[in-house]
């Protein structure tokens, strides 16, 4: 089996799938008001390369989902990858009886239609968000904005942990640098020596 | 040096020498000897020690058990939440939960190996040919099992025909003359369909084997870890905890079957997926703080 720390240190992913950009609880049937009714199911589509404007989907996919999963695993979404690079890239979000007001304002600017994307049941209401050219940041924007997911800020024990993990990471940077000019000067070091017996020809570069 | 030092005077040659002295400490030997005794030390600790690592070489008799002290442990929901939500998007029937059991062995001695049927399938249920004699007991029997195909003359023209639907075959050994005589070798062999006693696809009681491949998972132990698919993703908690409440009740049976001086213990059972990190299970179903069960099943 994988050695334990391996383990451990994999399972620092855990955090990632907290905590970040998407990272919110969606309006369930027991908190939804009037103004933003419940979430029920998303579906996500978009192409498989990122020319025409994928990019910010398939980031969103990789990014937002886990979070809004990990927040909200009983609201099913899924995802199709389609090989049409014409074709959509778009978010289909669907409502508890009826879409918010917001989410209306929003499809209306740029109406897409969605093939892949599964039909509303009687008592849903679909949106469809045309996310083509976005960035996934501007994508979990929208839906934050006409869903009103609520963020997730995490526990103060959730912060302290990101905040090792950043020192860890800015430490590894300047190691790195530290490690590399070391191992670049034992090989100047050998070549010099080799140079002088001889062996190399000199003006070749390393 | 030395050779520098015969030219010159003997009078300087002294000079030399001893100026030569606080230099190299309190070895006052000439050069040439120096280096010669240095060679001969260095070769002979080398000699020495090919004969010592003997003891060391072979290595501690059991699998290395970490502490766990270290590693968080999950209940069963919570795990199941975080592996949903890294498999989000993905297929719910082609994405598979994992169960690794680790266990507490000798490196050396028997190993489990045997084969489960889950009480929620995790593969699609596969075809299945019987090749035995068509109007036989064993013939009904396996139909009444669930396999596809039975037969023998059928079965072989139609293989002949290239129409091959079926993802197992057994034969019963009463047909295994017929078999090797239509020499169907060349075309089931390539895709392992051609049965034989090696690979337990020759057998007396085949209704029971068919039973057991529809629903089947083989396993074994490699490495003192078994390593099986436990449930597709769209499972619910409670098919999951069937399903792995009956996987290790058999594991520990195989263990106390081995034999009487073999010890076997579970010593960590790990849920993983197809593309997520292993969580190390706690043994509880779920706590307080979990989602309800129904929220972590489907899509």
């Amino acid at each position: 089996m994988v050695n334990l720390m391996k383990r451990l240190r994999k399972l620092q992913t855990l955090l990632d799938t907290r905590l970040g950009t998407g990272a919110a609880v969606l309006p369930s049937i027991a908190s939804a008001s009037k103004e933003f009714p419940a979430v029920t199911r998303l579906h996500l589509t978009y192409a498989q390369r990122l020319e025409g404007g994928h990019q910010g989907a398939r980031h969103f996919w990789r990014k937002c989902l886990p979070r809004l999963k990990y927040h909200n695993p009983g609201v099913p979404m899924t995802v199709q990858q389609t090989t049409d690079q014409q074709g959509p890239a778009a978010l289909s979000i669907y409502f508890a009886e009826k879409a918010s007001e917001a989410a209306k304002v929003v499809a209306n600017q740029k109406k897409v239609q969605d093939s892949h994307a599964p039909a509303a049941d009687t008592n849903e209401e679909a949106i469809v968000l045309n996310i083509k050219d976005f960035t996934y940041q501007q994508i979990w924007d929208r839906v934050q904005a006409i869903t009103n997911a609520q963020q997730v800020s995490g526990t103060a024990e959730d912060k302290e942990q990101l905040k090792r993990w950043k020192d860890i990471q800015d430490k590894s940077g300047a190691d790195r640098q530290r490690v590399n000019a070391l191992r670049q000067a034992k090989k100047d070091q050998e070549r010099m020596l080799a140079v002088a017996r001889g062996e190399v020809d000199k003006t070749k570069q390393v | 040096m030395s050779s520098f030092g015969s030219v010159l005077p003997r009078t300087a040659r002294g000079i030399l020498s001893s100026c030569r002295v606080p230099l190299r400490g309190p070895s006052i030997a000439p050069v040439l000897s120096n280096f010669q005794q240095v060679r001969g030390l260095k070769s002979k600790p080398k000699g020495k020690g090919k004969e010592q690592p003997s003891k060391s070489r072979r290595g501690p008799q059991t699998f290395r058990q970490k502490d766990l002290k270290a590693m968080p442990q999950f209940t069963l929901c919570d795990a199941m939440r975080y592996i949903r939500a890294i498999e989000v998007g993905r297929e719910p029937t082609v994405r598979k939960y994992e169960l690794h059991i680790r266990l507490k062995t000798k490196r050396d001695g028997p190993v489990i190996r045997n084969m489960i049927r889950f009480p929620h399938a995790v593969q699609t249920e596969s075809r299945i040919c019987v090749i035995c004699p068509p109007d036989s007991k064993h013939a009904k029997e396996a139909l009444a099992a669930g396999a596809v195909l039975v037969g023998e003359q059928e079965v072989f023209d139609l293989v002949k025909a290239g129409k091959i639907e079926f993802d197992r075959c057994l034969a019963h050994p009463d047909s295994l003359p017929a078999l090797n005589k239509a020499a169907l070798g060349r075309v089931l062999g390539p895709r392992g369909l051609m049965p034989s006693a090696k690979t337990g696809t020759v057998v007396e009681n085949v209704a029971e084997r068919v039973e057991m491949l529809r629903g089947g998972t083989v396993y074994r132990e490699r490495d003192a870890v078994i390593r099986l698919p436990i449930g597709q993703l769209g499972f619910s908690p409670e098919e999951l905890r069937d399903n792995m409440r009956v996987t290790i009740d058999q594991i520990k049976k195989d263990a106390s079957g081995l034999t009487d001086r073999v010890n076997k213990e579970i010593y960590e059972v790990v849920l993983s997926s197809t593309n997520g990190p292993g969580f190390s299970l706690n043994g509880e179903f779920r706590t307080d703080d979990s989602p309800e069960t129904s929220a972590l099943k489907g899509v």
